[in-house]
């Protein structure tokens, strides 16, 4: 008996509008916290520390929930209200959108000089460990290892490699310098890591610098002996590596790739300005679509607010350099994406159907 | 099953997404029709001079320069490192520690720099029968520091500057 009182006093609050004014009230501030902390902070940190943090999660949730409570303990089921029905379903749908898009969706981004081709896009918050294997001179056979196994540390065996790497220490951001005789005996054994000072660094707050990551890793051969203890670097050009068992082994750090079933090479980028002024009018590229798989083989034209949907993913227009000879594509995953649009048509429906039922029976009442 | 559990599982599934040890094979890297020089990492771009070669990355280097042949030896490094890789300074005083000079004060700094376009450069030269010079350009890009070192011997290192510093004044930082 005890139990079930407490389950009726707790969906008794679920449902009740006290909670929804208070979780409406925590969203208000963590906005405000979130457009706040975009100075210090930057965009992207931003975000991910405010409406995307644990808190923000939590309060969405809860809100999720009162919603639901609300609409099966209060709202009658009938005709008349199902226009009601079909607008809070539209609103749990949208909640359940921002849900997928936090935790599903995966940007990145893919730069293209004019004439280059990749089938991969490039995630600079992210890194990879790569040990590849370039004694073929047709093609590199590469292992790559995600930066969310390389930051908990300790012995990687991944099989595909003849030798295992150790993550001794990894900064996500540093600062690289040349040591000098004065700085204390380097860590690194082997490469360009015995020459440098690296000392960890805040992360960048600016939306446009870009975190340096380097890892401290030693890699040994299968039978235990050291191949070297390397500091690696995204900000490092050329890799290194070593040689073992008559094959040329290269390891580097650098942006996470993600591979695409497909490649998309930039035929043409094009800068459009007002006639006689500066000011950009329009940025487009045209791109040509490459899928064996699916045996296409097309050009697509990608400008501002008209990307390319294709694959489970969209290619938008995000920024150019290099005096217009280089492209840069914001490559967006996000299995939800039409879930917001599905939500907003629901909410209207179901706003239209209850309006327009009112309005009828307002009508038919008249004498 | 309720809300928590299903946003548990949610949680669960997007953090397993795409993070696993992978092995693939990769086209050899190709350059670009129109880039002179895919293999850079991402900055500023130059001109090769004429008669000079230009030679892929190495280690720390983006590229090496090799003017044509004088008398002496002499080169180009092109070396990108984050930050501010311990100041101007620090590092204006370790090329002359390299040729042999006395360490610069910070109010003397200003006065031994000149500029090639958007590069500080400074030169020096070492003492002895045998001079060393060097000429260093600096650019900063977007938190990045740029170094375009010519080192060498002294005569060559005079025979290369002229277009050196040509291809420092026309260094082109990238637009975005």
């Amino acid at each position: 008996m005890r139990d079930k009182n407490v389950w009726r006093r707790l969906a008794h609050a679920l449902s009740s509008l006290e909670l929804t004014l208070a979780c409406l009230a925590l969203l208000m501030v963590l906005v405000t916290a979130c457009t706040l902390l975009q100075v210090p902070l930057g965009t992207h940190r931003a975000v991910q520390s405010t409406v995307r943090s644990p808190l923000g999660g939590l309060v969405g949730g809860v809100l999720l929930a009162n919603l639901l409570f609300a609409q099966f303990r209060r709202l009658e089921f009938s005709r008349r209200k199902l226009g009601l029905w079909l607008a809070h379903l539209g609103l749990a749908l949208l909640f359940v959108g921002e849900f997928g898009t936090a935790l599903f969706q995966v940007e990145s981004q893919m730069p293209l000089e004019i004439g280059q081709t990749k089938d991969y896009s490039e995630d600079d918050r992210r890194t990879e460990l790569t040990a590849t294997d370039a004694s073929d001179p047709r093609f590199d056979v590469v292992t790559a290892i995600p930066d969310s196994r390389l930051k908990r540390g300790g012995e990687i065996d991944a099989p595909a490699l003849p030798f295992t790497l150790s993550a001794r220490r990894y900064h996500e951001n540093a600062e690289l310098g040349m040591r000098r005789p004065s700085d204390p005996p380097s860590e690194a054994t082997a490469g360009i890591g015995p020459n440098l000072l690296v000392r960890p660094a805040p992360p960048s707050t600016s939306d446009d610098a870009r975190d340096s990551a380097a890892i401290l890793v030693e890699a040994k051969s299968r039978g235990g002996r050291g191949l070297g203890t390397f500091w690696l670097s995204s900000a490092l050009g050329a890799p290194q590596g070593f040689s073992l068992d008559g094959r040329t082994w290269r390891l580097a750090l650098r942006p996470r790739r993600y591979r695409l079933p497909f490649s998309l090479t930039l035929e043409e980028f094009r800068h459009d300005v007002y006639p006689g002024t500066d000011i950009p009018k329009n940025f487009s590229s045209r791109v040509r679509l490459r899928d064996p798989g699916r045996g296409e083989d097309r050009a697509a034209l990608i400008s501002m607010n008209n990307p390319l949907r294709y694959g489970g993913k969209a290619f938008y227009q995000a920024s150019f350099g290099q005096n217009d000879r280089l492209s840069v594509l914001q490559v967006v995953r996000n299995p939800g994406w039409l879930l917001p649009y599905a939500a907003c048509a629901l909410i209207a429906a179901g706003i239209l159907l209850h309006f327009g039922l009112k309005l009828r029976a307002s009508l038919g009442a008249r004498p | 099953m309720t809300p928590a559990w299903a946003l548990g599982l949610l949680a669960v599934l997007a953090a397993c997404r795409q993070d696993e040890i992978a092995t693939h094979r990769e086209p050899k890297e190709v350059p670009p029709a129109s880039a002179e020089a895919a293999t850079r990492p991402a900055g500023p771009r130059w001109r090769v001079p004429r008669g000079w070669k230009e030679l892929p990355g190495t280690g720390m280097r983006a590229a090496t320069l090799l003017p044509p042949p004088a008398a002496g030896k002499a080169e180009v490094s092109v070396i990108a490192l984050p930050g501010d890789v311990g100041g101007e300074l620090a590092n204006v005083n370790r090329w002359r520690g390299q040729l042999g000079l006395p360490p610069l004060a910070e109010p003397e700094l200003a006065g031994a720099r000149s500029r090639a376009g958007a590069a500080r450069v400074y030169d020096f030269t070492g003492p002895g029968a045998a001079p060393q010079r060097l000429i260093a350009g600096v650019v900063e890009e977007r938190g990045t520091i740029w170094f375009f070192k010519l080192a060498g011997e002294a005569g060559a290192a005079a025979a290369a500057r002229p277009a050196f510093r040509e291809m420092l004044r026309g260094l082109r930082l990238d637009a975005r």
